[in-house]
């Protein structure tokens, strides 16, 4: 091996070590950042964290700038996904107060075995309501955090709170990675795509928080890498495996399976296209027909949902042209939901990446034009149509449909994903460029004796050349990186389930014999679902939405006396009734009238009080 | 590399497993999971030996299914696979009626026997 590269490959070990001891540290710095009262993880982040983050993330783009195996880089990524999607999960006693609290109180209900036949716990009225409940998300999602939990003889709420985290950070890099290499060959570029995906910040959300969406989206993820790798084989085990991922995508969420088979369809066509050789004209007539038909699929799909759920209601609409003004109607076509209440700099770190995707895409279906024997031509054909489907299902779910079971921008994720491999290439050929000029015009192999001998314009062009690459570049990446979790992780938020709203449901659990049911705000409901589950007969917490035990709650708040508790056990069925009222949640004033009054009521007890006095439970027995 | 050719041995003896010894391990694994959960309940049992298993089917699924690919993307490939099958099984375990401890053992087990007979159906289908 010559020296310079026995050198080289010693620096390179020297900052792989380096990386892992700052991504170490940050694993640290996150678990200290570990509280039991905040609203958003900002307020908390240990302040050495960011930028130990930074150095690790810069340090990372340096290394797989660098030439290096390519599975120690992607190793390298793994970890880093993880650390990154772990934010919530880590800092959070409950993780995020989100859908994944819901999903986790029904889950919750399977680890238990208080429920059979999987959730809903009641039969539905019709067959096809029934089948559609059975092979819902949710279910799956149980099965697996069961699984996973039952396996590792771990604490369930940690294991569902990492299920996502994990999964996204060890699985969403490998087809980013795949996708890229697939229509470039080029490893560095695709190993660059698989870390930019964090750059993407409704992509680092969902990877953030366990809901079976978040499943969907990897498995949509692979399924599209799967249809880019069909295009070019007529291996059967690919088409096996593009039906499997996509039907593991349909069985973790319906948007991602709805997404997948559009594309799917989308894929076939544009194979068939490929292989027309006889009449050109009527494979590009149906492969306009197909993107048509391929766009369409999801608005009307979301239309006939109603079919499986009654509960969806969603139509097309114009009431928006009517109702909004002209400004507003251009703001939602051009950045949709980000023309309201966001700050500039969230609305570029969020259109920063598809925009210089969509510009890269153009240019170099451009390039095609000029030479049509380029190769993987196809593959960006079906991705730039692919990511046109999701910027045309986007606008037509914002602006003409209503009553929609999700939010649009969970379309964004789909489009992000696209995007990556884009975004990388385009930061790539920036890099190559300067990598070539910096070969034009530096000597082969700088040493100081050469340096010596070199004109100084020469030496100053190639060390500042180096500089931006070696050092500018990766921290200019690692910047954007970083700057995204901002806009990934919210910046307002309600105070997240507390440490000491965990401990009393905790307690009250584990102290109680008899059936029970708890009283208390939603706030309470959520951390309720954590420890013991929604609806459990035994340990009864009042759903999300169910409006008994809202007034339950009022009424307790403005007069606590066991009138309201027995109602609450005779509605119930439990023997004992517990009544948790918290102060960040009411306000000092109300709180301290609440639990004043609770305090003179002498038929209530005290079952405990938490966090320094700022939770109070009071209970009441039967009889 | 060292280390990819020591991977490279685990690998290659585990998908030629003609006398099913590594299925035989697999299950052996999951009657271990099984007392840990009823007896101990540690992770410190629960978490090597999930991996022991995750290792032995996660091969067997990637090799049946991604013969051509580098090693390191068989191992990723095939631990999906396995997580996909685990919970589907599981899902049909909940759907039937539950997915308590011994339903538990059970998604265990018919998962392995299924990635050890994919293995084979395919290692056969390859030879001929």
């Amino acid at each position: 091996m010559p020296h310079s590269k026995q050198q080289f490959t010693k620096l390179l070990r020297v900052g792989e070590l380096l990386y892992l001891l700052l991504v170490g540290l940050s694993f640290s710095l996150l678990f200290l950042s570990r509280t039991d009262e905040a609203h958003t993880v900002w307020e908390v982040l240990n302040t050495a964290f960011i930028p130990t983050l930074f150095a690790a993330t810069s340090l990372l783009l340096a290394i797989l700038l660098a030439s290096e195996k390519v599975n120690y880089k992607l190793l390298f990524i793994i970890v880093h996904s993880i650390l990154m999607h772990s934010f919530f999960s880590v800092v959070f006693p409950a993780g995020d107060l989100s859908g994944q609290q819901m999903y986790l109180g029904r889950i919750r209900l399977v680890y238990d075995s208080v429920i059979f036949h999987g959730w809903p716990s009641n039969p539905l009225e019709t067959v096809q309501s029934q089948i559609y409940a059975w092979f819902n998300g949710i279910n799956f999602q149980a099965a697996l955090s069961v699984v996973f939990a039952r396996m590792f003889s771990m604490d369930f709420l940690a294991v569902h709170l990492f299920l996502v985290p994990v999964l996204w950070g060890i699985f969403t890099p490998i087809p980013a990675y795949l996708i890229t290499y697939t229509f470039t060959q080029n490893e560095k570029a695709a190993v660059l795509a698989s870390l930019l995906l964090s750059a993407f910040p409704y992509a680092t959300y969902f990877g953030a928080i366990s809901v079976p969406n978040s499943l969907g989206y990897i498995f949509f993820f692979y399924s599209l890498y799967f249809m880019l790798k069909n295009l070019d084989s007529n291996d059967s085990k690919t088409t096996f495996l593009i039906l499997a991922f996509s039907f593991f995508s349909l069985l973790s969420h319906y948007l991602t399976g709805i997404m997948s088979f559009s594309l799917l369809f989308l894929a076939l066509t544009f194979k068939s296209y490929k292989a027309e050789k006889s009449s050109p004209t009527t494979a590009k007539i149906s492969l306009v027909t197909s993107f048509i038909l391929s766009a369409s699929l999801l608005p009307l799909s979301l239309i006939y949902l109603r079919f499986f759920r009654p509960v969806t209601q969603t139509v097309f609409t114009l009431d928006k042209f009517y109702e909004l003004p002209p400004e507003e109607i251009v703001g939602l076509t051009l950045i949709g939901e980000l023309t309201y209440a966001f700050d500039l700099k969230t609305i570029l770190l969020i259109i920063i990446g598809p925009t210089l995707a969509l510009l890269w895409m153009t240019y170099q279906l451009y390039r095609f034009k000029r030479n049509p024997t380029a190769n993987h031509q196809t593959s960006l054909y079906f991705l730039f149509a692919a990511f046109l489907i999701m910027l045309i299902d986007y606008r037509i779910l914002k602006l003409f449909m209503e009553g929609l079971p999700l939010n649009e921008e969970r379309l964004w994720v789909f489009r992000d994903f696209i995007a990556a491999p884009f975004v990388a290439l385009a930061v790539y050929s920036v890099v190559s460029s300067l990598r070539n000029f910096l070969r034009a015009k530096s000597p082969s192999t700088i040493t100081v004796a050469g340096l010596k001998k070199s004109p100084k314009s020469i030496v100053l062009r190639g060390l500042s050349l180096l500089l931006a690459l070696n050092i500018l570049i990766p921290l200019l990446l690692g910047g954007w990186i970083i700057f995204s979790l901002s806009a990934a992780y919210p910046q307002v938020a309600p105070l997240q389930t507390t440490g000491y709203e965990l401990e009393a449901v905790r307690y009250i659990e584990e102290n109680t014999r008899e059936k029970y049911v708890v009283i208390g705000d939603i706030w309470t409901i959520f951390a309720g679902e954590v420890i013991v589950g929604i609806s459990n007969p035994r340990a009864y917490y009042f759903d999300e939405y169910n409006k008994t035990g809202h007034d339950l709650f009022v009424n307790m708040r403005q007069n606590p006396s066991p009138q309201w508790m027995l109602l609450a056990m005779n509605y119930t069925d439990t023997s004992v009734a517990f009544f948790i009222v918290t102060e960040p949640r009411l306000g000092a004033e109300e709180f301290n009238s609440v639990v004043s009054r609770g305090l003179q009521n002498e038929q209530l007890t005290v079952a405990g009080v938490f966090g320094a006095g700022k939770l109070y439970v009071f209970s009441y027995r039967k009889g | 590399m060292k280390t990819s050719y020591g991977f490279d041995k685990i690998e290659q003896r585990i998908t030629h497993d003609e006398r099913m010894l590594f299925t035989l391990g697999s299950y052996i694994v999951v009657i271990i999971i099984l007392i840990n959960l009823s007896e101990f309940q540690s992770p410190m049992l629960g978490l090597p030996a999930s991996t022991i298993y995750f290792l032995i089917n996660g091969i067997f699924l990637g090799h049946a299914f991604f013969k051509k690919e580098d090693a390191f993307f068989r191992l990723i490939f095939g631990t999906l696979l396995l997580i996909m099958l685990l919970g589907f099984i599981g899902l049909l375990a909940i759907i039937i009626y539950n997915l308590d401890v011994t339903r538990f053992t059970l998604v265990l087990f018919i998962t392995a026997t299924l990635s050890s007979l994919i293995n084979r159906r395919m290692k056969s289908k390859n030879a001929t």
